[in-house]
């Protein structure tokens, strides 16, 4: 604990007694140091149980494990040192206004002087705008103004801590908007260090220094904890232009809504069920709404899953790659569709958490990916890279981010290697963020992105809308390159091998049928369901694209490959080729261990048997180096010298990334 | 159909009403219903009183009999003993009633209090009590008699016992029913418990002491007149009514049930005033 702390949360635990026997388990290894001045939010949804953390900061409830230290001491009783301003007021409505604070005043500062005495209350009625409404009953006002009297009496007695239990919740808009300025000033005045429950997540970014998101309960713990980097004083109006401003609301928001996702899979029953010769035929499959979706959106409308003996495959769109990973992680997900960096990524441990293997048995697209740059710099000439860059220089004063939509994709990896072959640094001279689809073309359509690298319908889409202009195609840097994959975890692919191979051949044979182009307009059609893409059939397209205003694809060939001779085959060389751009881009340390990775990650018994049963033949392994537009070949037998020679990379590291041993999942 | 003609055509016939008009226009709808009620009730007990059906005297008898006149119109005689007007009746049954609603006042709020904020009291004591309070009041009168050998001190106990329970139940709700949240204001500021009691639990239940009050009063003054019909001998409302009925005064009866009826309702009016004067705000 260091002198600046003034709130030392420790392994924090609550249990509740139920009226039918049995406890509740509301919170648990709650961990949390709030330092002087500081103010936090508590966010997450009903009966999380952010307000029992506050009350028991409060003292006003008693944790059964841990401590709440307040400037070093336990919390075992409530004080006014803590004092806390709750959702419906808590005004004494016999009391006039004046009467409700001096209530206060005369328990905190019981010998103080009748003179003294009215000139605090007038400063605190004064300090939240009620000079007028001093000798007013509460229920003479409206709900706004009552609370603006409680947290006048909060301040009145000059607290160490303010608490405030959802303060603004029962409030209007507007009245909302005023009331958090106001505080928001107080705050900043008075070095207040506060802690709030909120659930409106614009409130919390607003208001907050930290945001603490909560997991659902039982056993709610700190998901995720925000540091709002906006510069105070901040005002309403001006902090939603602030770049960090979104970024931290879809942060909260994807928090929210991930738990509730958690919550809707543990309210179905998941046991499995065996059939047909296989593990387990409910599975939950995630994807994320882009043309490459269309196997298995496929595989479902046409019975592929069914066939082979998956007769309850639940398809879940999430909206974000990151999705995905957690769904992976958390164990909601049985297998996904991916971007085909994914697998080394998570293996590797570039989401931040335990290396988690994952295994590829099929890869389901190719190709499909463009760069689009805003129309804006189309029209000041920028037609070509070298334009790019030139341009770039012209404008080195303003900042230049280009999107992507994860760390792990071929778009971020594509990019990166399109722009460094290019003479311009994908981290210097330009910032590569990730965002969602939807939020990167409305960031193209309001100027605050120079463009992106993404899948289909979205190059499509920003040429169709006047927003952007494809710049390269994919198959100008690699063409061929894998795309998306299915993934699995290692665990599950050891526990239920027979239903992998199944999953592999109801979505190879998927892969089979979206490959035909005479059925690409049916696939359309399908996709533009709401369940999957949800827009409209034209926008999305497979084949070349050539006679639209945004002529692209210049080679003629079908912008999207999914079934072919060594289309499917999951590919070692390819994976290392990630591997190794995910270490130069220093996403991931490159592993000394990359052989036995790879080995674990790709699963070519799995995909060989799945082809064989079909009848389909044994597509080659591709043995030959991959060579992308800039003409360095990349044949995987020394990826640490090939990671030392290219032009651009980032100081990265080789470090041995230990997985343990192979284990199925615990049934 | 032409409707455009109708508003200037018919505008100038109507004055709007003032004054008294207007008082009697906004009003007539609660006044002329209680009238029509009240005199229709009279009307049909008079005229079975005058047509013999049944011996009870009418309404007008209050007037015809000299006796009663005289005590309707003569309320402040006293010719000593228990020979005195109506009016010094009523007050030797009110001053008892006063002692013994205020008894009842005082130990009814205190073990209200007591019961509700203890969870123990208030489950070893709460069987009790809901026995206790359905017990009638004339079924007191000879345990009164038997605790006390006395007339006064035994009328004074019947009207304790019966006008407790009321104030005593509700007071407990009362207490109970502080919000939460005025109890986490007191927590959290660390009052003292008399400051407590006074800033917070007293003003909060106050509403619900009253109308335990309030309740308490009316059946106090239904407990003295049973109490008084059985305990003859002393000067009250009670007995004078029951003295008439000795003596077959029909109408004194009558009259002296009119006034059981308008100092009840005096009383009562009289509660709902001061509970609007001292609990505003809720």
């Amino acid at each position: 604990m260091t002198p600046a702390t003034l709130v030392d949360v420790q392994e924090l635990e609550k249990n509740f007694p139920l009226s039918g026997g049995g406890n509740y388990l509301a919170l648990k290894g709650i961990d949390l140091e709030i330092r002087k001045g500081e103010f936090i939010s508590l966010i997450g949804h009903s009966g999380c149980g952010k307000s029992t953390l506050l009350n028991m900061i409060a003292g006003l409830d008693l944790p059964t494990g841990g401590t709440v230290l307040v400037d070093g001491e336990t919390v075992k009783r409530p004080g006014p040192d803590k004092m806390v301003v709750f959702q419906n007021y808590s005004l004494l409505p016999w009391l006039t206004v004046e009467q409700n604070i001096a209530l206060a005043i005369d328990e905190v500062y019981p010998g103080l002087a009748a003179r003294e005495r009215t000139a605090l209350i007038q400063e605190h009625i004064d300090m939240v705008g009620l000079g007028h409404a001093g000798h007013k009953l509460p229920r003479e006002l409206s709900g706004g103004m009552r609370q603006r009297v409680a947290i006048a009496r909060a301040l009145a007695i000059k607290p160490k801590l303010l608490l405030l239990d959802e303060p603004f919740g029962a409030l209007d808009a507007l009245t909302r908007g005023n009331l958090q300025e106001k505080l928001m000033q107080i705050c900043n005045e008075h070095q207040l260090t506060a802690v709030m429950v909120t659930h409106d997540v614009d409130e919390a970014v607003l208001l907050s220094d930290r945001i603490v998101c909560l997991t659902n309960g039982p056993g709610s713990k700190i998901g995720n904890i925000l540091e709002v980097d906006i510069p105070r004083p901040r005002q309403r109006m001006t902090v939603v232009h602030h770049p960090s401003y979104y970024s931290l609301r879809s942060e909260i928001i994807y928090f929210l809504n991930r738990q509730k996702r958690v919550k809707q899979w543990q309210a179905k029953p998941h046991k499995v069920q065996a059939a047909h010769g296989l593990e387990k035929v409910n599975l939950d499959l995630g994807f994320i709404p882009l043309a490459a979706c269309a196997p298995l959106a496929i595989a479902e409308a046409k019975g592929f899953f069914a066939k082979h003996g998956l007769d309850q495959v639940h398809l879940v769109r999430e909206t974000s790659w990151r999705g995905v990973t957690d769904g992976f992680l958390d164990g909601t997900l049985d297998a996904a569709l991916m971007p085909s960096g994914m697998p080394v990524w998570m293996t590797a441990g570039g989401h931040g958490g335990t290396p988690t293997p994952i295994v590829t048995a099929l890869t389901i697209s190719r190709n499909g990916n463009e760069v689009t740059l805003a129309k804006r710099l189309a029209e000041q000439g920028v037609n070509s890279v070298d334009d790019y860059r030139a341009w770039l220089q012209s404008h080195n004063r303003e900042p230049h981010t280009l999107g992507i939509v994860h760390p792990a994709s071929m778009h971020n990896l594509l990019l990166r290697y399109w722009l460094a072959a290019s003479g311009i640094d994908p981290d210097r001279d330009v910032h590569l963020q990730t965002l969602p689809p939807a939020q990167m073309l409305a960031d193209l359509k309001d100027g605050s992105i120079d463009g992106y690298c993404i899948g289909e319908p979205w190059n499509l889409r920003a040429s169709r809308e006047g927003h952007g202009v494809p710049i390269v195609g994919d198959l100008e840097i690699w063409n061929g390159h894998p795309g998306k994959v299915l993934g699995v975890r290692e665990a599950w692919a050891l526990a239920y091998p027979n239903t992998h191979v199944a999953l592999t051949k109801a979505l190879l044979e998927a892969c089979q049928f979206c490959a035909d182009p005479a059925h690409w307009d049916e696939m359309a059609e399908l996709l533009a369901d709401r369940r999957y893409l949800g827009m409209k059939k034209e926008l999305i397209s497979f084949g070349a694209r050539k006679g639209s205003k945004g002529e692209f694809a210049p080679h003629g060939e079908p912008h999207h490959l999914f079934f072919g001779r060594g289309v499917n085959r999951p590919s070692r060389t390819e994976h290392l080729w990630i591997l190794t751009q995910l270490a130069r881009w220093a996403e991931i340390p490159f592993p000394r261990n990359y052989v036995e990775i790879l080995e674990r990650i790709c699963n070519i018994s799995v995909f060989s048997t799945a082809a064989r049963e079909l009848g389909l033949d044994d597509v080659s392994y591709q043995r030959g180096a991959i060579e992308l537009f800039d003409g360095r070949p990349f044949d995987g037998n020394d990826p640490i010298s090939y990671l030392n020679h290219v032009s651009v990379h980032r100081d990265f590291s080789v470090a041995e990334i230990p997985l343990g041993v192979p284990r199925p999942l615990a049934a | 159909m032409t409707t455009s003609s109708a508003p200037t055509t018919s505008r100038g016939d109507r004055t709007p009403p003032t004054g008294l008009a207007l008082w009697w226009k906004n009003n007539r709808k609660l006044i002329v219903p209680p009238i029509l009620g009240i005199g229709g009730f009279l009307l049909f007990w008079q005229l079975s009183a005058s047509l013999g059906l049944t011996k009870l005297a009418g309404p007008l008898s209050l007037f015809t009999e000299e006796r009663t006149r005289e005590l309707l119109f003569y309320p402040f005689f006293d010719r000593g003993g228990l020979d005195k007007g109506l009016f010094l009746h009523s007050m030797s049954s009110l001053s008892r009633v006063a002692l013994g609603y205020t008894l009842a006042a005082i130990v009814g709020i205190a073990a209200g209090i007591a019961v509700g904020l203890n969870k123990g009291l208030d489950r070893a004591f709460d069987p009790l009590f809901q026995f206790l309070r359905m017990v009638a009041p004339l079924a007191w009168v000879p345990i009164a008699l038997v605790l006390f050998q006395n007339n006064q001190p035994a009328a004074i106990f019947v009207i304790f016992i019966i006008s407790i329970w009321p104030i005593l139940i509700n007071t407990a709700e009362g207490v109970r029913q502080i919000p939460q949240d005025y109890r986490n204001v007191a927590l959290v500021l660390q009052m003292s418990s008399g400051r407590f009691f006074t800033k917070v639990l007293i003003p909060s239940a106050l509403l619900y002491i009253f109308t335990g009050l309030r309740i308490s009063i009316g059946l106090a003054w239904l407990a003295i007149i049973a109490a008084e019909i059985v305990m003859p001998g002393t000067p009250g409302i009670g007995f004078f009514i029951w003295d008439a009925y000795q003596n077959s005064y029909v109408s004194d009866i009558v009259l002296g049930v009119v006034w059981i009826g308008a100092i009840g309702l005096i009383l009562d009016r009289l509660m709902a005033w001061l509970q609007q004067r001292i609990s505003p705000g809720q």
